[in-house]
């Protein structure tokens, strides 16, 4: 689009672009070959395979025949529940933790730009979460969160924060959902972290010296350089932590397995019960992709605001 | 630096700036900071902690679980010489070093030529990658499984090290189209004027620009590998080749027993040292990229 | 098979290869027989599977609670291996990975030779795996009868799909110092009298506990043997008509929640680890589970082992019920080597090496069949007999319904657990009617699927 809006105004500049277009073609091409390749092979057969799956009725080992929409309407249609359930718990679990994700990890980049004694330990510190194989993580969450041994519930009790034996955090639905958030949120702000500090270092300095220059506060110079500035950045990592996020199955599935009573049952966990355990791999399929049309429109819509600055 | 530049260019009579120095400082910075190495570090303590007790005193509750009596080694002795941790950190180590090559590689040219070239269907194919994350890896593992097969690559590493990029490479060109696209482009266009060809222009200008974000992606590119759990559980099968996070579930957890110590030592030793390394590596990007090659 | 040929039944390698070399030499077998049942050591003509020398053989299975348990399986195996020039790799993964590492391969039509099947996956897979019809009745030709369960699973549409491999069986380990302070006893016989004990045993300070939460194992094992104690069931025999909506289910959970009241700990979020950990660190006085907990006392801990004892299921009104974990071993059809791969099967369920293995076990396994009955290790320590004990009222999920595909889906998504956690919650007051109504649209939706 920027070359349209430059076409009107600017002829030569039309004229010049229509000849670097020409060239840019073939270079352009050869540069995406080596993903195009990778993706192709290892992902798009298995990407149209899956979607193929979900409007059969195959089973584990059996391919099956085409039935259309039957797998969607079955779940639409789930009187008990439970999928309108695993819908609602997901968007709070994506909404809430990626609220929490985002400001926590902007302030962390603010504060890890920031010169201060022992800073190289103190980034490798807040980066540990990030790190840790995951399936350990979680492990060791749950083990913190054992009402038997929940040594959070004992330094609660023992500082008189909370009566004994203090909050039961996987056994009561309000709690374990925010038990998974928690965690989810420790996990995943370094990552934002990490992002936001590494836009931060493409901001061009002279940008904040003008603007002490010209007597702008802190909060002045964040609001107007540091956020419009990390746009492009933000967008990607809230766009690819949104869809992980709602993806995520391996934490909550460690975590509470969508117990007590199926209170914290998400989209990813309920689609792995149907398909890999239930052998309805179809539905399984059916089940993850509900939320394929409207992700999709989410990421277009990321991928228009993505490229409107040029 | 940046910030004690700033106090310093600060002009006397803006006011605050005593306050700015201690008191507010410390409310700033310091207080924050320490509330979040707190609630970040808490875990990974009691992971430690956890790693040095004794089975028996690991359920012992009666006195403060916080400290432990009687530290053993015995977790981390048994971790080297009973099972194959060493071999796991090798091969994690090496299939996240290969994927996150062949990621960065892929992604660098693909974010280039998707942010800076102008060519019919380029919109289609940025939309395109990134569509492919919306199809949830619990399910789309069993289709890959076929093409790993067709392959021959079970039990191989470089079913790994090809996999791995599938998740990796539209993250990564996503990102880097963006510090790409941040990149003034008159400074690329000089170089074309002045007779570079396209890919020197690239290779010597945008590239050096985007460092941060290429040293950003390379970070999460590795760190995404190093702790993959569900294609290293499904295309490897002997011991030797297993990487950390499948090695130690598998072997640490027997039926409903769980042996605690050793995977929490396991999980120490499997996450320290790569948040050492990673310390440099964020510090020579940060300060690397502070002494203003943007400016330029 | 009857008590005395049993000895005889030993039925060793030599003997195996010498019978095989024999070209003429194969058994008959009728199969007549063996649907009439068990009574037919005399007259076999199965085909006895030949090793092929150089072949490899992959055989996957979860990790157990018991390692050295384990060590001697592989141990066994590459005996075997090393013997007839077969390459063996016992390949072992956490019950959780078990599933999606199976899945993977079925989808793939290639990977282990050998798969361990937990409960009804020979139903979820029966076209991967192959008919051992006649390895199964060579079996039973030795070692007699198979456990009704193993063989309820193993056998689909009348074809043996998995050989009998193990029971972990699930009984009640409790603290008896506690119990005796609490004036109970002996461990409760039936349902009613274990919530008066469970009310006494509050009183200690360390309540007789259980999940009803998404536990794997020990949510599976407690809720259904209740539900089938009080008449209750999810499905009728013929494995389609939805049934849970019945005076007997409320009559269980009515026990349930009565049981809740008077001082059982129910932890909907407890997963099949947390109760050994409670019980290790002196929180609770009983709980139901594999030996693991038990045994770990024994040879680990030693904390508490002499005031630990083990009882089987208490009764309810209908009868005495329990669940066990179910393990058998299924030939993959995509294995190059299917003879090779039926021919261990059968070297390691071989009496003399099978036992030798479930004592090393030290009680956490039972062999499924009547062979296995009175193995020396429950004699060996009185304590364990419970564990052996709780064999035969053993059933499946979803009985009477036979095993089938929804029967799993019904089971792993935890449908009778769920219900009774659902009335069970806040202190077991939860809305029966909603809980069972919730129950019965679920298990629809399972069982009237096309």
């Amino acid at each position: 689009m920027g070359t349209a809006v430059r076409a009107k105004t600017a002829p030569a500049w039309h004229r010049r672009r229509v000849r670097i277009y020409d060239r840019e073609a073939p270079l352009g091409y050869l540069l995406l070959a080596p993903t195009l390749v990778v993706l192709g092979i290892f992902l798009l057969y298995p990407f149209l395979f899956g979607i193929w799956l979900s409007v059969t009725d195959s089973e584990l080992g059996n391919l099956g025949s085409f039935i259309g929409l039957d797998n969607f309407r079955f779940e639409w249609r789930n009187t008990d529940g439970v999928f309108y359930t695993a819908v609602v718990n997901t968007f709070l679990y994506t909404g809430i933790t990626t609220v929490f994700k985002l400001s926590l990890g902007l302030i962390m980049a603010l504060l890890l730009n920031q010169a201060f004694p022992f800073r190289r330990f103190v980034r490798a510190a807040l980066l540990l979460p990030y790190i840790i194989p995951t399936v350990l993580s979680y492990e060791a969450w749950r083990w913190m969160f054992d009402p038997t041994f929940s040594v959070i519930n004992w330094l609660l009790v023992n500082t008189h924060l909370a009566p004994y034996p203090g909050p039961n955090w996987l056994g009561v639905p309000f709690n374990a959902m925010a038990a998974l958030m928690i965690v989810n949120v420790w996990r995943g702000t370094p990552f934002y972290a990490i992002a936001f500090l590494a836009g931060m270092q493409v901001i061009p300095v002279d940008l904040y010296e003008a603007a002490r220059v010209d007597g702008a506060t802190r909060w002045q110079q964040f609001t107007n350089i540091t956020v419009p500035m990390l746009r492009p950045v933000l967008l990607v990592v809230l766009l690819l932590s949104t869809i992980l996020t709602f993806a995520d199955f391996q934490g909550p599935f460690v975590l509470t397995n969508g117990a007590p009573y199926n209170s914290t049952q998400l989209l990813s966990i309920w689609a792995y019960q149907w398909g890999i355990p239930g052998g309805a791999i179809s539905l399984g399929a059916a089940i993850s992709l509900v939320l394929f049309p409207l992700l999709t429109l989410v990421v277009a819509g990321v991928l228009f605001l993505l490229r409107r600055p040029e | 630096m940046a910030a004690v530049a700033r106090v310093k260019v600060r002009r006397p009579g803006t006011g605050r700036v005593i306050g700015d120095r201690f008191v507010g400082r410390a409310l700033r910075i310091y207080l924050p900071l320490l509330v979040m190495l707190v609630v970040t570090l808490f875990p990974f303590y009691w992971m430690a902690i956890t790693s040095f007790k004794s089975a028996s005193e690991l359920f012992d509750f009666s006195v403060s679980p916080l400290w432990v009596r009687e530290p053993t080694l015995d977790w981390y002795r048994h971790l080297f010489t009973q099972t194959n941790f060493p071999r796991w950190a090798f091969n994690t180590a090496i299939v996240a070093i290969a994927s996150t090559l062949i990621s960065l590689f892929c992604s660098i040219l693909a974010g280039y030529s998707l942010a800076r070239l102008r060519y019919r269907g380029a919109d289609t194919i940025g939309w395109g990658i990134f569509v492919t994350y919306l199809v949830p890896p619990t399910l789309l593992f069993l289709p890959l499984t076929f093409v790993i097969r067709e392959l021959h690559l079970f039990n191989n590493l470089w079913a790994l090290i090809l996999t791995y990029p599938t998740f990796l490479i539209p993250f990564c060109t996503w990102m880097l189209m963006g510090f790409f696209k941040g990149i003034p482009r008159e400074l690329e266009e000089a170089a074309l004027v002045d007779g570079a060809t396209r890919i020197q222009a690239m290779v010597r200008i945008a590239i050096p620009l985007a460092l941060p974000g290429i040293l950003a992606a390379a970070l999460f590119a590795f760190t995404l590998s190093w702790n993959e759990f569900l294609y290293a559980l499904i295309f490897m099968n002997d011991s030797l080749v297993k990487t950390i996070p499948v090695g130690v579930t598998q072997e640490l957890i027997h039926g409903d027993e769980f042996f605690w110590g050793e995977l929490m030592a396991a999980a120490l030793l499997g996450s320290v040292p790569v948040a050492v390394l990673y310390s440099f590596f964020v510090d020579y990007f940060v300060a690397g990229m502070t002494a203003g090659a943007v400016k330029g | 098979m009857t008590q005395g040929n049993r000895a005889k039944s030993g039925w060793s390698r030599r003997e195996f290869l010498k019978t095989a070399g024999v070209a003429a030499a194969t058994i008959a077998f009728p199969e007549i027989i063996i649907s009439c049942g068990p009574q037919s050591s005399s007259t076999p003509t199965a085909t006895i599977p030949k090793p092929r020398k150089g072949a490899s053989i992959r055989l996957l299975q979860w990790t157990s609670f018991v390692k050295p348990a384990d060590d001697e399986f592989v141990r066994q195996a590459q005996e075997w291996g090393a013997a007839n020039g077969v390459t063996v790799a016992v390949e072992k993964v956490t019950g959780d990975q078990l599933q999606p590492k199976t899945a993977a391969a079925v989808e793939a039509g290639s990977g282990p030779d050998i798969i361990q099947m937990e409960y009804a996956w020979p139903q979820l897979y029966t076209d991967s795996c192959l008919d051992v019809s006649n390895e199964v009745n060579i079996l039973i030709g030795k070692l007699g009868k198979p456990d009704p369960v193993n063989e309820a699973f193993c056998k689909v549409n009348g074809v043996w799909r998995a050989i009998p491999y193990t029971i972990v069986p699930n009984a009640w380990t409790y603290r008896t110092d506690y119990f005796q302070q609490a004036g109970v006893t002996s461990f409760p016989k039936t349902w009613d009298e274990l919530t008066t004990a469970a009310g006494k045993l509050k009183a200690t300070g360390k309540p007789i506990s259980q999940t009803d939460g998404h536990a794997y194992g020990d949510s599976l094992t407690m809720w259904n043997p209740v539900l089938w104690g009080f008449g209750g069931k999810e499905v009728n025999a013929d494995g389609k008509t939805v049934a849970i909506n019945s005076k007997e289910t409320r009559d269980a959970i009515r026990w349930a929640q009565g049981a809740v009241k008077a001082g059982l700990v129910v932890h909907p979020e407890w997963l099949d680890p947390d109760n050994n950990q409670a019980y290790h660190a002196d929180r609770i006085s009983g709980t139901l589970n594999g030996a693991s907990i038990y045994i770990r006392e024994k040879i680990e801990f030693h904390h508490y082992t002499d005031v630990t004892n083990n009882a089987p299921m208490p009764s309810g009104p209908k009868g005495t019920f329990a669940m066990n974990l179910i393990f058998n071993h299924a030939v993959m059809k995509w294995s190059p080597d299917a003879e090779t791969a039926k021919a261990m099967l059968l070297a390691l369920m071989e009496k003399d090496s099978y036992l030798k293995w479930t004592t090393v076990a030290s009680g956490y396994n039972v062999g499924p069949f009547d062979a296995f009955h009175n193995d020396p290790i429950f004699a060996a320590d009185p304590k364990l007999k419970a564990f052996e004990d709780v064999v035969a009222p053993g059933k499946w999920p979803g009985w009477p319904a036979s095993p089938s595909k929804k029967t799993a889906q019904s089971q792993t998504q935890y449908i009778v657990a769920d219900m009774f956690a659902k009335a069970l919650a806040n202190g077991g007051t939860g809305d029966i009617e909603a809980a069972v109504g919730a129950a019965e649209t679920s298990l629809k939706a399972i069982f009237e699927r096309p």
